[in-house]
């Protein structure tokens, strides 16, 4: 039974180096083609610009009474999303886009919408100002309806105007949490240390302005939810497994957290792991921080992390480990759904593995969440499985 | 009401029903052929300050196939109780019987004296019935001629090209709006749709009273309503958001109009009680018998006409011409497990005719929830269409006020610059104001495309009927607006004078504007005229009615005038 002293020893980290090294290596073949960058960051005044030529356009075109619309991308299409295993997910070079209307019953208001949030955003721009989508909203929510119209129009905008949203002084409210050998220094000049110790830190809002990152650790975890999260903190594991760094996004990750390993990664390419819950939404999860999401795809480049492995909860360590069949749950037909819905991903077929422990989940029509580890023992988890799994490489 | 009319109506009832039963008209099928009736009035040499009336009713196209002659004269006799004029029946064989081939015209005649002002009373109940007898047979064409001491006057009556609907009932119904409603509903600033769009309600039984003396019917009387809002609520405008007034229509068997006069009118004690047919307290609405009757020539008198009271005093002449009218159509069938007779349609007419007030009066619940029903669906498209209006407005103010804060707002000299130059604005208030018309110009204009596919025959260049309203739209030009605002509006029938001398009937098109039901473009027909011939006559009176005749061309000159308040004797 492997069990790590307080701030594991060099050799427990031999295969993680090892694991390492081969990353690097691969990045470092190169060869593939650049990753296509549908956004990139643009200064104050090229955003101003922009929104200017689209007002213009808008003008000229009643000038010649015709009713003006917007282009929009269809980034939630799946015929315009390709996948490539150095980047995930992403937006093909041409796309199909789809026409928002000023003249027609259906889309005068969305048309008027997207306005309504280009002119909120050429104001924050102007005023060097931020605003999170919830402030956005709440600006006028009897006009916006829901949260998430709000949130769909500022994605189409990012796509349209091929700024990432932090361009256009928008921020995503952060809800991830950050704990371990980490140290960097805000926007604002805070220096922030997220060594372990009864709380974590959270994930800051300005990915982007973080500066002087300083890590020694081995590995990042991502840990799919807040309670798998909270368990480790309280068991001291980022001591126990020491240099490491912990991330939860507290379910699907909100656009901070994957950018904040997103930077990471590119920083110190240091392997990252997902500790996820043996079920399709786990899975899911898992994915987005690895190849990215379809609604996010114009921006693959800046978030997705094909380097991330699955470290468990695998479906053939529920059977490796006798976990209790009481402690399992039936897939419900939702689940069932999902689960064929990832094998139908296109960047399944390039995980075997992933496959392999996927159909099995199919076939058992059971899954389970990490904490059925405490059936064996209440810190199994912190205590044997994970350190096992890290030290004999246990990942897919 | 005056003979002459009385006579002419229910000649015509009766020679339309045994029209469409003897082609054996199924239910969809159109009656289609052409009706001439004339008026020929002298001064009478044996009554003074009268005219001696000769009115002939001839058919272009036989239609009397069948008819016995006999029975029809009783029969319509037995109608005009104290009618003493002598009908002649004649054909161009001089002979019309049973087993004829059908192919030789018909024509009756009768002989009677009237007042003058009797008989332009006569005219207009004439013209009205007509009128109202081609909203619904509209591939039936009459031509009215009336003469008078060597004055003609004729008008043609006839809607083959006008948009029509097929209610699932199997009536027919001319849907343009312009005859139903006043043009000055139309107000030239904005676009409208022409066309009416009526919802259908659930036919109800009606009930007959025992004490009514009768026929046996072996059927049901069945009563269906029809209810629109003309203009159509699927027009964007504020104005057009509330029921300024109502008109109810009604017709009885194969489509034929029950009520011929403002007698019958006011005699159906029914049509007094202005919540008979609605409660209007339902739909918040106080509602007061229409006085009103100065209306334009081109319209369907309604057969009982409401107004709604504004709550504002002096705004009702206002409130009248703005808002929408409610159309109410009730057509009355009767339906029986055998094939239906002439005789039965003949006796059912005379039935309602005779009974109306006492058979409404006893089936009044039935038939005021049947009408409810279908107020509640014209209601809710009309809350739907301004809800939905509501939204658009607030959208184009959100799409507009977004546009200026970014103008005003920049920095960039260049940009505001060519914004401003590009609507021909002197300065950003004015940038505003245009960019908002522009907007609500585009807007209207598209969504009124939506509305009807009246836009598609609009486009002279286009004549591929498969060509979508989207294509069309999307070709559009202010020019192409312009066009639209001009052929919306109804032009007025002009009126020429012929050749001195010709007293001849001359039938002239009356094309009402040529809007076809389909999707394919046609040839639009030249305007109705009406034709004066006012040169005076070799066979004038003499000098002592020279006053009279005078009087008598300046009336015949436009018959609508004549609609005025009090003028229903």
């Amino acid at each position: 039974m492997a069990f790590a002293p307080m701030g594991a020893k060099a050799s427990f980290f031999e295969v993680l180096d090892r694991h390492r090294a081969s990353l690097l290596a691969a990045l470092s073949r190169g060869g593939q083609e650049p990753p296509v960058q549908r956004t990139r960051t643009a200064s104050s005044s090229e955003v101003l610009a922009s929104i200017e030529n689209i007002i213009q356009d808008i003008v000229t075109s009643l000038a010649r009474n015709e009713a003006p619309a917007f282009i929009i991308d269809n980034r939630s299409s799946w015929e315009n999303i390709k996948f490539e295993d150095t980047v995930g997910l992403q937006m093909v070079s041409h796309c199909t886009t789809r026409k928002i209307k000023s003249d027609s019953p259906k889309s005068v208001q969305k048309f008027a919408l997207i306005l309504k949030i280009l002119s909120m955003i050429y104001k924050l721009v102007q005023s060097n100002t931020y605003a999170t989508k919830r402030d956005i909203y709440y600006t006028d929510s009897q006009l916006f309806g829901n949260q998430t119209v709000v949130d769909n129009i500022i994605d189409d905008i990012s796509c349209m105007l091929k700024v990432p949203r932090r361009s256009l002084h928008i921020l995503s409210t952060s809800k991830g949490l950050i704990a371990g050998d980490l140290r960097y220094t805000e926007e604002d000049g805070t220096r922030v240390n997220c060594t372990c110790g009864a709380s974590a830190i959270a994930v800051p809002s300005n990915i982007q302005g973080i500066q002087n990152l300083i890590t020694d650790a081995k590995f990042l975890l991502i840990v799919e939810k807040d309670a798998t999260f909270q368990r480790l903190l309280d068991d001291s594991f980022c001591d126990k497994m020491s240099p490491c760094i912990m991330v939860t996004g507290k379910g699907i990750p909100d656009l901070n957290t994957r950018l904040l390993v997103k930077k990471l990664w590119d920083l110190f390419h240091i392997p990252v792991f997902t500790l996820v819950d043996a079920d399709p939404h786990g899975i899911e999860i898992m994915c987005i921080y690895k190849y990215g999401s379809m609604s996010m795809s114009f921006e693959a480049h800046n978030l997705t992390v094909p380097a991330v492995r699955w470290l468990g909860l695998l479906p053939s360590d529920i059977k490796r480990l006798n976990i209790p069949k009481d402690s399992l749950i039936p897939l419900t037909r939702r689940d069932q759904m999902k689960l064929d819905s990832i094998l139908k991903r296109p960047y399944v077929t390039c995980q075997p593995f992933w496959r392999k422990e996927m159909e099995m989940m199919a076939d058992s029509r059971m899954k389970a969440e990490i904490q059925a580890l405490t059936t064996l023992s209440s810190d199994y988890l912190s205590r044997v499985y994970l350190p096992n799994k890290l030290k004999f490489g246990g990942w897919i | 009401m005056e003979r002459t009319a009385l006579a002419v109506c229910e000649i015509l009832r009766y020679l339309i029903i045994h029209w469409r039963c003897e082609t054996e008209t199924s239910n969809g099928a159109l009656l289609e052929g052409q009706l001439v009736i004339s008026i020929e009035a002298l001064n009478s040499k044996h009554q003074p300050n009268a005219l001696h009336c000769v009115t002939t009713i001839a058919s272009v196209r036989s239609i009397c196939g069948g008819l016995v002659l006999k029975k029809f004269l009783k029969e319509i006799q037995s109608i005009l109780r104290g009618f003493s004029a002598k009908l002649i029946c004649t054909s161009e064989e001089n002979s019309c019987f049973p087993g004829t081939s059908g192919v030789t015209p018909f024509q009756i005649t009768f002989e009677i004296n009237e007042k003058p002002r009797g008989l332009m009373i006569d005219c207009l109940v004439i013209k009205q019935f007509l009128h109202k007898i081609i909203i619904v047979h509209h591939k039936i064409r009459f031509t009215l001629s009336v003469k008078v001491n060597g004055f003609l006057s004729t008008e043609i009556f006839g809607m083959e090209n006008e948009p029509t609907l097929n209610l699932s009932n199997g009536i027919t119904i001319v849907v343009n709006c312009q005859h139903y409603v006043s043009r000055l509903k139309f107000s030239t600033a904005e676009s409208h749709c022409s066309r009416i769009h009526p919802v259908l309600g659930h036919p109800v039984t009606l009930l007959i009273p025992e004490d009514v003396a009768g026929m046996d019917l072996l059927g049901n009387l069945i009563m269906t309503p029809a209810a629109a809002l003309c203009p159509s609520p699927k027009v964007f405008s504020s104005q057009l958001s509330r029921i300024s007034s109502v008109s109810i229509f009604l017709y009885g068997p194969s489509g034929l109009p029950l009520i011929l006069s403002n007698e019958d009118q006011l005699s159906t004690t029914v049509f007094k009680d202005t919540f008979y047919f609605i409660d209007w307290k339902k739909y918040h609405l106080c509602v007061v018998p229409n006085l009103d009757l100065n209306l334009d020539k081109d319209l369907v008198l309604p057969d009982v006409s409401y107004q709604v009271e504004s709550s504002e005093r002096g705004q009702s002449q206002i409130m009248h011409l703005q808002g929408q009218t409610l159309l109410l159509f009730l057509f009355v069938d009767f339906h029986s497990g055998f094939p239906v007779q002439q005789m039965e349609i003949w006796g059912v007419h005379t039935l309602l005719t005779a009974h109306l007030s006492a058979i409404l009066t006893e089936s009044h619940t039935v038939i005021q929830d049947s009408i409810h029903f279908t107020l509640d669906q014209i209601l809710e498209e009309r809350d739907q269409a301004a809800k939905a209006h509501q939204k658009l407005q607030a959208s184009l103010s959100v799409a507009v006020s977004s546009i200026m804060s970014v103008v005003t707002g920049s920095t960039s000299g260049s940009f505001r610059k060519t914004c401003l130059q590009a609507l021909q604005a002197a300065d950003t208030q004015e940038f505003g104001t245009k960019l908002h018309k522009i907007f609500c110009d585009i807007t209207q204009h598209r969504f009124l495309h939506h509305c009807s596919s009246n836009m598609k025959q609009l486009i002279p260049e286009k004549n591929n009927s498969a060509q979508s309203t989207e294509d069309a739209h999307e070709s559009g030009s202010p020019e192409l607006l312009a066009e639209i605002s001009r052929q919306a509006q109804r032009k007025r029938p002009k009126s020429d004078s012929f050749c001195h001398g010709q007293e001849e009937t001359l039938a002239f098109m009356t094309s009402h504007r040529a809007e076809p039901h389909d999707a394919s473009l046609t040839p639009r027909e030249e305007e109705a005229r009406t034709v004066h011939d006012r040169a005076p006559a070799p066979e004038r009176a003499s000098s002592g009615s020279g006053l009279e005749d005078a009087l008598w061309l300046q009336e015949v000159s436009n018959l609508s005038e004549w609609l005025s308040p009090g003028s229903g004797s």
